[in-house]
């Protein structure tokens, strides 16, 4: 386990690493912190080193080679507690126990100075990365730089950059200095104070803690990246100095090209940077300024007579009495604001607060007066004054004020504050146009047709208020852009009013499908953005179009459904909703996307969707349904399906014997479902476009959560009357990966990516528009539903622990070591007897369930871990939804060695620890661990690993409501005792108990026989495993025999 | 080339001996070095040719006339009611040919070199005459009664309103009388003003185009004296060097010690970005700047950082 770190020191990102010392290190006893001043500091105990460093780099930057040279000791000041220095996350070490408070000491760490490009190249792959790769985490520090190099890619994006001449050690420089003005003055200080400090907690003197201020370190970061960046050309041979003609020739090459250094007379380039600081100076005068010129549009003074019934009257309240005022906002605190005519004033009292270091107020706002005249002319007008602190408007010029002069006053750098009632795109209120539609209620027994033409009528409304013509009339006749009606300001443009009118009398009707209809009402795609200039807001409709609107947002509910009698199972409530509401979509067309937490049972409620459309066809109708899936997850399909749907055929698209070609097409004819993983559905494409499926189904629709993959678009391709995405992990959170899964969903809906990317994601994911977020929810949610265990209304429905059985498969690894154990066994089985025979079968079990459990246990070698075993795979998925649902978990093993291995696994994939308890751990240390884990706070630890053995019993741990049982006691009331660490009286929550077997293994058999003697199980299981060796050689055989659907590959 | 034309180019050596013959903006062709006699005259000229200098300054203005603003305008009338003809058109051409190799403003006074052909460039001074204080005092108080006159000079520009002003006090900004200017170059032209001059005055009617302070410190009152005359405002101290201000070092910061703050920071506020994008209008806080001043590159200053800007921009957005 690494975790990297950078700290920024003399134009450099210096990378270091911690890293858990190795037991020999930690057995000598720990370097302390030198005590004496003068000394160099002792070498950090977690440093990574030069070898650490190199290794991790080359994992992500094959081929790159880096001298030993090129690494420096570096003194860090950190955190330490009597002489022993704390580690920034317990990945590496526990926090020695100590009750003294800790100090800042120097250490010596192993840092790689990177080039300015270096880091670029390094910092993008910590975008919003907690791991970089396995075992290799990204410090807190080295995100914190990512995200301040992506700052200043945004700064030089927008073009806040100017080029300047600088003196550095004694040599003058060509740099692009970042231009801090207005916002982005304000998101540096924020930014800095964001700053971890470890950032910032290197220094060259290991007498004195760093004390460079973090919006200092900050802004000379972002000046470099932004330096680099603007030297557009990078690439070119830089010119010997001789050859220029000027100094502006020798300047303007070393803006452009990587060499940045000016030669010449002192004297003349002395002059020639004073020069260029002169000519920056307008702009200066405004980013060195603690304070920022504001402008704040006031309403007209409330007036009395707001009753009126006619809404013209209403309406014409106030024409004049607006007023934009300036004001100063201070940088370092922005609800600080000072009317400008105190600011005049060095008498008033207030411009006391205007007082501070190098800065004249009168400058400053004379300068940004001079500004902002150029853009608004009535500021301009207000100039005219000795003091000028703000001026009149009136309703047209507060309205032209709120449309384009804030925007370009903004856009300046100046602070502008707008009432609440105004967005970016006009007052929340606004005229509008709707299409009112008139349908038959709908007749029992008939179906409905999308495609079917209906005509409908125009309405314009006014909020939810619809206008008559003659109120309509009475607004134009107001000739006023902004007007207040029942106490809320709504913008009218009188040529929208007019075309509104016009509109009208021409009796506006129009015709449209009933699918158009529902895009419209969606505004899917801008299927209508405006109807002649107006808004257009939606469908307004009755009878059965009305009913299909309404249950398509949720205003009213869909026809509940039972499942039908051939389905063999229950379903709870809102299993039956959900079920509903697929068989509903589905049977329109449109694709539903199930997204409810994992254990709700999307499998079940899906189903019962297969079964009934299978029971609701005659044979000769009938089209099979092709469910793509994880590997990991069809052992558990298929088990799934033969246990609720019994009388379904079902085939599974797999493995090397899979059928091809016209044997598929046929063979696929005959089944209710196709089950194929997600690897075959891209490269078995050619065979499965063949078929016309009722229904395609991805199961773990995150799989297609970037559209540009193979699958995702082979998935697009598949021909089918519904499409469904069962996913567990929160779609709708995640804007980027949303247009993947309903373009698969409803192809076209979201827009092409570009106009997806345009619309939704850049104003969502950089601007947090509410406005875009509000429409893409509106555009969605009806076709994706998502429940949580926590809902009020999934909670009563759901038993207070839910057993689960979770199948996985067996690797070809895993499964040619289960088959050589197997057939060992065999052979000696029947040469032995008695004691002989027993220690036989009970190793041969202890190997078989190794083997089921990763090959890295069973050969005992510490080989590599990732990508082996069938059922890690799986707990490692599950696992990473409970994560993302900020959950917790118990893992049960009854093994320590698999207990390490599960440890190491899951810390180096997710980069959080995770505890483990198992015989060695001393009293002290388990109380410890189960204390941070019963915490429950943000960052303690959210997956706890026992040893059956070791915490079986006895401990309290109800913080976790998952429990997984990794591999198996075959004795109910041991595993019962171990779930009931979680399922005890505290526990708040429903408890998920996910049982993991390896289908076609012992495993599966095994749990088989219990069950079908569930009644006999508890006596004569007993205790442990014993009763398994009374079987008789043949039932051991068949037991131990590895069934065919036991692998995933 | 004509015969007329060389003929016309002779005709005017008298007024122009000291680099006879050497830069016709009208005229296309490059003299040779060489010479070359006249006809049947048998008469040989030791033809002298302007030396070319190289990294002088040059107009960023390629053709027609110089100064866009009405200030710079009037600067450049000043000099064409001398009359002095043709001076005029080749001054011009030395301005943009970079012949002028450096200008330096003072209060009341510029000193400039140009190089003509001989070896050592000519010395030119420009004088204005300063007003006295007691003139500044009252134009500073008439000036103060609106704000938008020092608004806009900080925003670069001049509002006509001023001359008026100046007017109605008795006096003027701009050089109006023969003896509110005195000039000299070390030229052997016995014209005053000489070409070289008319460069120096074309070049800096670009500078005040960009900075119209420069023509009150040509007057006698810095700009910082002029903000001071105007009115005691909170927060005093106005910074001579620029450079204290900008590079103000902030207080310092102690390392924090818990955990929390050392080693995890802040919480990120949203949009800490800010917009991501290629704004519309190209270099715009540059072109607030407008051109550096007197540009000596064999490049124009806009087109090349123009060409800057608009692929940084998408640098820039790489980096995201």
């Amino acid at each position: 386990m690494i975790i990297l770190h950078a700290g920024f020191q003399e134009k450099h990102l210096l990378l270091w690493g911690e890293t858990a010392p190795s037991e020999a290190e930690t057995k000598t006893k720990p370097a302390r912190a030198s005590q004496k001043k003068s000394a160099k500091p002792a070498k950090l105990i977690y440093d990574l080193g030069d070898d650490g460093l190199l290794s991790a780099l080359s994992e992500l930057f094959s081929g790159i080679e880096i001298e030993k040279s090129e690494f420096e000791k570096v003194t860090v000041w950190l955190p330490t507690v009597d002489g022993q220095v704390l580690a920034s996350n317990v990945l590496i070490a526990e926090p020695p126990e100590s009750k003294s408070p800790p100090t800042l000491a120097p250490w010596t760490v192993t840092a790689l100075p990177m080039a300015t490009v270096e880091a670029i190249e390094l910092l993008s792959l910590c975008v919003d990365k907690a791991m970089l790769s396995p075992g290799v985490i990204v410090g807190w520090d080295l995100a914190f730089w990512a995200t301040a190099m992506r700052f200043a890619g945004a700064m030089t994006a927008r073009q806040q950059f100017l080029p300047s001449v600088v003196k550095e050690d004694g040599a003058y420089h060509a740099r692009w200095l970042p231009v801090f003005v207005g916002q982005d003055a304000e998101r540096l200080q924020k930014l800095a104070q964001a700053m971890p400090h470890v950032c910032r907690a290197m220094s060259a003197d290991s007498a004195i803690p760093p004390t460079i201020a973090a919006a200092s370190l900050l802004s000379e970061f972002v000046g470099l990246i932004v330096d680099h960046l603007a030297r557009v050309d990078r690439e070119h041979q830089t010119k010997s100095k001789n050859s220029f003609n000027s100094l502006h020739d020798q300047w303007l090459n070393a803006l452009r090209t990587m060499s940045s250094e000016l030669t010449g007379k002192e004297s003349e380039l002395s002059q020639f940077a004073a020069q260029s600081r002169n000519w920056r100076r307008p702009i200066e005068i405004t980013t060195s300024s603690p304070f920022r010129l504001s402008f704040r549009l006031e309403e007209p003074a409330e007036s009395k007579q707001e009753t009126a019934k006619s809404l013209s009257r209403a309406a014409t309240a106030s024409k004049n009495g607006w007023h934009v005022r300036y004001l100063l906002q201070a940088a370092d605190d922005p609800s600080l604001l000072i009317d400008v005519a105190d600011a005049w004033n060095a008498k008033a009292k207030k411009s006391k607060i205007l007082q501070r270091p190098n800065f004249n107020a009168r400058e400053y706002l004379l300068s940004s007066l001079g500004l902002a005249a150029s853009i608004n002319p009535q500021i301009e007008q207000s100039l005219k004054s000795s003091e000028p602190a703000g001026y009149e408007l009136d309703a047209t010029g507060a309205f032209d004020f709120l449309q384009e002069k804030a925007w370009l006053l903004e856009q300046s750098g100046f602070n502008v504050l707008l009432p609440a009632w105004w967005t970016r795109k006009g007052t929340k209120l606004r005229l509008s146009a709707r299409a009112n539609v008139k349908s038959p209620k709908l007749q029992g027994g008939g179906s409905l047709s999308l495609n079917e033409i209906i005509k409908f009528n125009y309405q314009i409304a006014l909020g939810d208020e619809v206008l008559t013509l003659k109120e309509l009339e009475e607004l134009a006749k107001l000739k006023m852009p902004l007007v207040k009606i029942r106490g809320q300001w709504v913008q009218l443009s009188a040529e929208e009013i007019q075309t509104a009118i016009e509109f009208w009398k021409k009796k506006a009707t129009g015709k449209a499908s009933v699918r158009q209809l529902v895009h419209m009402s969606l505004g899917v795609g801008g299927a209508t953005k405006s109807v002649k200039g107006i808004a257009f807001e939606g469908v307004n409709a009755d009878g059965w179009i009305g009913d299909l609107l309404a249950q398509l947002d949720g205003r009213k509910a869909f026809k509940e459904l039972q499942p039908t009698e051939k389905f063999s199972g229950t379903l709870r409530p809102y299993q039956t909703r959900g079920y509903s509401w697929l068989s509903f979509l589905s049977e329109i067309g449109f694709g539903a996307c199930l997204a409810d937490d994992m254990g709700l049972g999307k499998t079940v409620q899906t189903l019962a969707l297969i079964q009934r459309d299978w029971q609701a066809n005659d044979a000769k109708n009938r089209r099979p349904v092709l469910l793509v899936c994880p590997m990991s997850v069809m052992g558990n399909w298929q088990k799934e399906a033969a246990r609720f749907t019994p009388n379904l055929p079902v085939m599974i698209h797999h493995g090397l014997t899979r059928a091809k070609g016209a044997a598929f097409r046929k063979e696929a004819a005959r089944q209710a479902l196709v089950i194929s993983s997600y690897s075959l559905l891209h490269r078995d494409l050619g065979i499965l476009e063949g078929v016309n499926w009722q229904g395609v189904i991805l199961d773990e629709a995150q799989n297609i959560k970037n559209a540009e993959t193979k699958q995702s678009k082979a998935a697009r391709s598949l021909k089918s009357d519904y499409r469904i995405a069962l996913t567990g992990t929160p779609v709708e959170n995640n804007v980027g990966d949303l247009w993947s899964v309903m373009e698969f969903l409803n192809p076209g809906f979201l827009g092409t990516q570009a106009e997806f990317k345009r619309n939704f994601f850049l104003p969502i994911q950089t601007q947090r528009d509410e406005q875009a977020t509000a429409q893409l929810k509106r555009l969605t949610s009806p076709f994706i539903l998502r429940r949580l265990k926590t809902d009020k209304t999934i909670i009563n429905d759901l038993p207070e622990k839910m057993e689960m059985k979770t199948f996985c498969n067996l690797t070809k690894e895993q499964a040619s070591l289960y088959a050589a154990v197997a057939e060992d066994a065999g052979k000696s089985l029947e040469e032995s007897e008695g004691i002989q025979r027993k220690g036989l079968v009970l190793a041969t079990l202890m190997k078989l369930k190794q083997v089921c459990n990763h090959p890295a246990q069973f050969l005992g070698d510490n080989s590599a871990i990732p990508g082996r075993s069938g059922k890690l795979a799986r707990l490692t998925e599950m696992l990473e939804e409970v994560l993302s649902a900020n959950e917790r978990a118990l893992v049960f093993t009854q093994f320590t060695e698999m207990g390490d291995i599960i440890q190491r696994h899951l810390q180096e994939t997710f980069g959080h620890e995770v505890l483990f308890l198992h015989g060695g751990v001393t009293k002290k240390n388990r109380d410890r661990m189960v204390e941070r884990f019963q915490r429950n706070t943000a960052g303690s630890p959210q997956i706890f690993i026992l040893s059956l053995k070791a915490g079986g019993t006895g401990l309290n741990l109800t913080a976790a409501n998952h429990v997984f049982h990794f591999d198996r006691w075959w004795n109910p009331a041991v595993e019962n005792q171990a779930t009931d660490r979680a399922f005890r009286i505290g526990q708040q929550r429903n408890v998920q108990v996910h049982k993991f077997l390896c289908a076609g293994t012992l495993e599966e058999k095994i749990d088989e026989m219990i069950e079908r003697k569930s009644e006999i199980a508890s006596s004569i299981v007993g205790a442990g495993e014993g009763w398994l060796t009374e079987l008789s050689t043949k039932e051991l055989k068949s037991l131990f025999a590895l069934r065919a659907d036991a692998i995933g590959e | 080339m004509s015969w007329y034309s060389r003929r016309r180019k002779r005709s005017y050596y008298y007024d122009d001996y000291d680099d006879f013959d050497e830069d016709e903006d009208d005229e296309e062709e490059e003299e040779d070095d060489d010479d070359y006699g006249y006809g049947g005259y048998g008469y040989r000229y030791a033809y002298r040719r302007k030396i070319t200098p190289v990294g002088g300054i040059k107009a960023q203005s390629k053709r027609g006339a110089f100064g866009e603003t009405w200030w710079a305008k009037r600067w450049i009338s000043t000099l064409e009611s001398f009359h002095i003809g043709e001076r005029l058109n080749r001054g011009k051409s030395y301005a943009r040919g970079g012949q002028v190799l450096s200008i330096d403003i003072a209060k009341g006074e510029i000193k400039a070199k140009v190089q003509g052909s001989f070896a050592a460039p000519y010395k030119i001074t420009i004088k204005l005459k300063e007003l006295g204080a007691a003139s500044w005092r009252k134009l500073t108080a008439a000036l103060g009664r609106q704000a938008i006159f020092a608004a806009k000079l900080m925003a670069g520009e001049m509002p006509q309103e001023i001359e008026q002003i100046f007017k109605d006090n008795g006096l003027s900004l701009f050089p109006e009388k023969l003896r509110d200017l005195e000039t000299n170059c070390s030229c052997p032209d016995w014209s005053n003003p000489c070409k070289h001059i008319a460069a120096v005055y074309f070049l800096l009617a670009e500078e005040f185009d960009r900075d119209p302070f420069l023509l009150f410190k040509l007057r006698g009152l810095e700009r910082e004296e002029l903000i001071a005359a105007l009115g005691k405002t909170p927060g005093n101290t106005i910074e001579t060097t620029a450079e204290s201000a900008a590079e103000a070092e902030l207080p310092p910061e102690p390392l924090a010690v818990e955990a929390a703050n050392f080693w995890q920071g802040g919480t990120l506020p949203e949009n800490i970005l800010g917009e991501v994008r290629i704004p519309p209008v190209n270099a715009a806080l540059l072109k607030r700047l407008g051109n550096f001043p007197f540009w000596r590159g064999e490049e124009t200053f806009s087109e090349a950082m123009d060409s800057i800007y608009s692929k940084a921009s998408t640098e820039g957005l790489k980096a995201l």
